[in-house]
This record gives structure tokens, sequence and C-alpha cells, in this order.
């Protein structure tokens, strides 16, 4: 190669590299969004490895919680027709896409670990039992598991650090763990502009559709200032997906809420592991 | 020499071949923004209230801003004999549906429902209020840049003492999710 020809080689080359360099797209596709076959994919490999049943137990019908700064009007629950039930899975789903759940790489799903909040369990639907006692709660050394007046045990993710406390503490494993940073991996997808994405290293677990019920109660006491909130016409995504309404969600202390209604004509159950625990989250099988 | 000067012509014209086929498009600023726009012209002085334009404020969630159509409720109409109004005019009948930008400050995480603390009483210059001669813009609540700290202490009535609001929910469910 004599001279001028490298140096024509070298002209060439960073020309090229002058238009490569002004592309206005980068060439890294890695991070694509999740399609919705991939979330109902997972949810049908989730609900056909169905972990073992819980032992039920009959319990009482909850009623206004004990903790002082309860409120005496509201205490939100739910409530799963053991009856009416089929495990279909929908309710799986419909969570994922209400409150922007990930979904978990191969690896986990291989072990068998997802982040769903809901999880079939002997064939039924389980998820946190918002224990008015909640054993969470009490060993958060941060003070991001915390209980609402109106009976929802919620979750702070920016003041969550990771300890994986709560977790450890809860009897039934309802609280999942972002081992991975979903977004970075390309995992999450926002299906609901509502609800924030969390990261990685924070806990999280049914909130019971917290964000409708804050946007329902913040527009009711615009709306009729002075008027008492209870939740009426609310219900989470779950109960909303579920074509048998084998879940219903409603208000412990309102006589009128289709929860009330319907745990009165049927048993009432809870899992040995959280019975004595006051949950939110109950079962109902056979007639009264 | 003379293959080096050619090389250096060549990259130059590819530059800017690059730069004529690849140019990136100058995000189209909205017309209105050459308008300073004042919000003492706007507010009391001419009996407009703060929802007249930030239609929401009152009973919504979020207060917004201002539609094409809220403007020109009131500039259909050769309003004053200000030099700059027609420069207002002729931009405002340029620009597209939604003349302002604004980006939303509140984090995710956060709820504030604007409707739910009208109805409790709280007038939208307690927190929206500027410092004095300034005008409403730049998310300042008071010359101070919000925080949440601010919105714990009305809460739990460490502020506006004068002002008798009732106490308000403290516990994190409260305001976030």
């Amino acid at each position: 190669m004599d001279r001028r020809e490298f140096i024509k080689a070298c002209s060439v080359v960073l020309l090229m590299q002058a238009f490569a360099g002004c592309r206005r797209v980068t060439l890294d596709t890695s991070s694509s969004m999740p399609s919705l076959e991939d979330f109902v994919n997972e949810v049908k490999m989730a609900a056909s490895r169905s972990k073992p049943g819980f032992d039920l137990v009959q319990i009482p019908m909850p009623s206004a919680l004990k903790q002082s700064g309860a409120s005496p009007l509201n205490r939100f629950g739910m409530a799963i027709d053991l009856d009416a039930c089929n495990g279909c899975g929908k309710c799986i789903l419909a969570c994922m896409q209400e409150n922007n759940i990930p979904l978990s790489s191969k690896e986990r799903r291989a072990a068998g670990q997802f982040m769903h909040w809901i999880e079939m369990r002997g064939g039924t639907p389980s998820m946190c039992f918002h224990c008015g006692d909640a054993p969470c709660e009490k060993v958060c050394p941060t003070g991001a598991a915390t209980h609402t007046p109106d009976g929802l045990s919620t979750m702070m993710y920016k003041r969550c650090t990771g300890s994986r406390f709560c977790g450890a503490n809860c009897p039934v494993g309802a609280r999942k763990f972002n081992y991975d940073d979903a977004v970075k991996e390309g995992l999450s997808r926002r299906f609901n502009s509502e609800v924030p994405l969390r990261s990685k290293g924070v806990m999280e677990k049914c909130s019971l559709c917290l964000q409708r019920l804050q946007d329902h109660k913040y527009s009711h006491m615009a709306q009729f200032p002075g008027n008492e909130w209870r939740g009426t016409g609310v219900e989470t995504a779950c109960a909303g997906a579920c074509p048998k309404h084998a879940i219903i969600f409603g208000n412990w202390l309102d006589p009128a809420s289709p929860l009330v209604k319907a745990a009165k004509r049927k048993n009432i159950y809870a899992p040995a592991e959280v019975a004595a625990l006051d949950p939110s989250v109950v079962y109902l099988r056979g007639n009264r | 020499m003379k293959y080096l000067v050619a090389g250096f012509l060549a990259l130059l014209c590819g530059f800017f071949l690059a730069d004529l086929v690849f140019r990136q498009k100058m995000p189209e600023l909205q017309p209105m923004a050459q308008i300073p726009f004042d919000h003492s012209l706007h507010g009391d002085s001419i009996g407009l209230d703060c929802s007249h334009c930030h239609g929401g404020s009152h009973f919504q969630s979020r207060a917004h801003m201002p539609s094409k159509k809220d403007c020109l409720d009131c500039h259909r109409l050769p309003l004053t004999e200000k030099p700059g109004i027609e420069k207002l005019d002729s931009l405002l009948a340029l620009s597209g549906e939604f003349p302002w930008n604004h980006k939303n400050i509140l984090p995710e995480h956060v709820v504030f429902h604007h409707g739910l603390h009208y109805a409790a009483g709280v007038q939208c210059s307690d927190c929206h209020r500027p410092l004095d001669g300034a005008d409403y813009r730049g998310g300042l609540a008071r010359g101070k840049p919000y925080s949440m700290q601010m919105c714990v202490d009305c809460h739990a009535r460490k502020t506006f003492g004068e002002k008798d609001f009732k106490p308000a929910a403290v516990y994190c469910g409260a305001c976030h999710r």
C-alpha cells in the first residue's frame, strides 16, 4: 500500500464513522418491552405448578381492627369463594396488568419463583391476607411495611432497603423480593401508568389495589366534602377479572358491602398459619 | 500533501453530508413560549379564579394547563391597546391545541389530589404563592422547592396555624403508593 492509498483508506474510514455517529437511532435494541403474550404464558406456567393448598380453619367474620387509630367505618378485605373458583388464573394476569408486576428471568422461572402477587395454592388463588396483626410489619427495620387505618397492609417502596425480614416473617410467603432489576432487563411493562415500577432490592406484595382505593376516596372527598366514604363501588383488579365472581372485594364494616353479604351466607375460613392474626382476606366455603 | 488536503476536504464534506442527511430536528418550540405570561395580569386583577384556566384545580386530582380554547375565551377579542397584544394574537393563532409545555414534578409514588385540598379549604396560593414580585412558575412553593416535609408540616398542623385547617392524615398509605 502506498501513501496515497493509505490516506484514501483513512478518509473513507473517517467518513463512515462520521455517518455512523450521526445516526438518530442506536443499534442497541436489547431492552425491548415484553408483549402481553409473554405475561399470559408466564401466568399459565405458574398456574400449572400450583403449590400445595392450605389447611383451612373456620374463623368468625372480621370486625374492626384492634389497633389504635383504626377507622371505625372502613376495613377493606376480600373473600375468595372456593365453591365458585375453578382456578383459571385470570386473576393473576389482571393483577399483573393492574400493578405492573414484572416477568421473572428464565432461571427464576425454572426454580418456580415468580413475582406474581397472586399464587395458586391447591388450585385456588392466594395472596397477602392483610393480617390485622401483621407479623411482617413488626420486623420492618425502616417502617416501609405499615398498616393503614382502613385495614390495608401497605408497602412504601421508597422506604424499603431490602432487608427481607418481612418476607422471612410472613407465615404464608406472600411477599416477593425484586432480586433483579426488571426494568433494566426488559422484564417490566408499564400497563398501568398510575402504579410506580419497583426497583431492584425492594419487597412487594398484594396492596389490595391501594391506588384504586386512594383515587376513589379522594375523588369522593373532593366532590362530597363531609360525606362519609365507605369505598362503595371499588373493587380490586382480580375481583373484576374473575369470570365466576369468586373473588369479592368490600368493606367488612359496611353491612351493605357485597363482601359482608356474601360472607353472611357462607362459612368463613382462613389458613391455619394466619387464622390467629386477624386476616382481612378470607376464603368462603359451604352454605351456612 | 495534495492527498492530505483532499482527504481533509472529503472528510469535511462528509460531515456536512452526514449533517444534511441525519440532521435531528430541533424540538418544535411552541409559539407561545415566546410570550412572557404574567399571572398578575390574569388573576384577581380581572376577576379570574385559578380554576378558570387550570381546569380541575378545584375538583379533580390534577390542575391542568390551559388549552388554546381557554386562552381564546378572552383573547378572541382585542383586549388592550398594549403594543405586545398583536404579537400575542398572531402567536396564539399559530399555536397548537395545547400551547403550554408543562412537566409534572410530582413523583409517581406520591398521590396529591388538588380537589381534596380545595374542599378542605386550602387555597391555591397557600402552596403556589411565589416570593414577593415573582410569578407563579418554576415549581416552587413560597420560593422553596416542594418537599415532603412541607406536606407533613401542614398535615400535622405545624404550619398554617392561623388558617385553622383540620388535622389531616399522616400515615404513609394516605399519600404514597
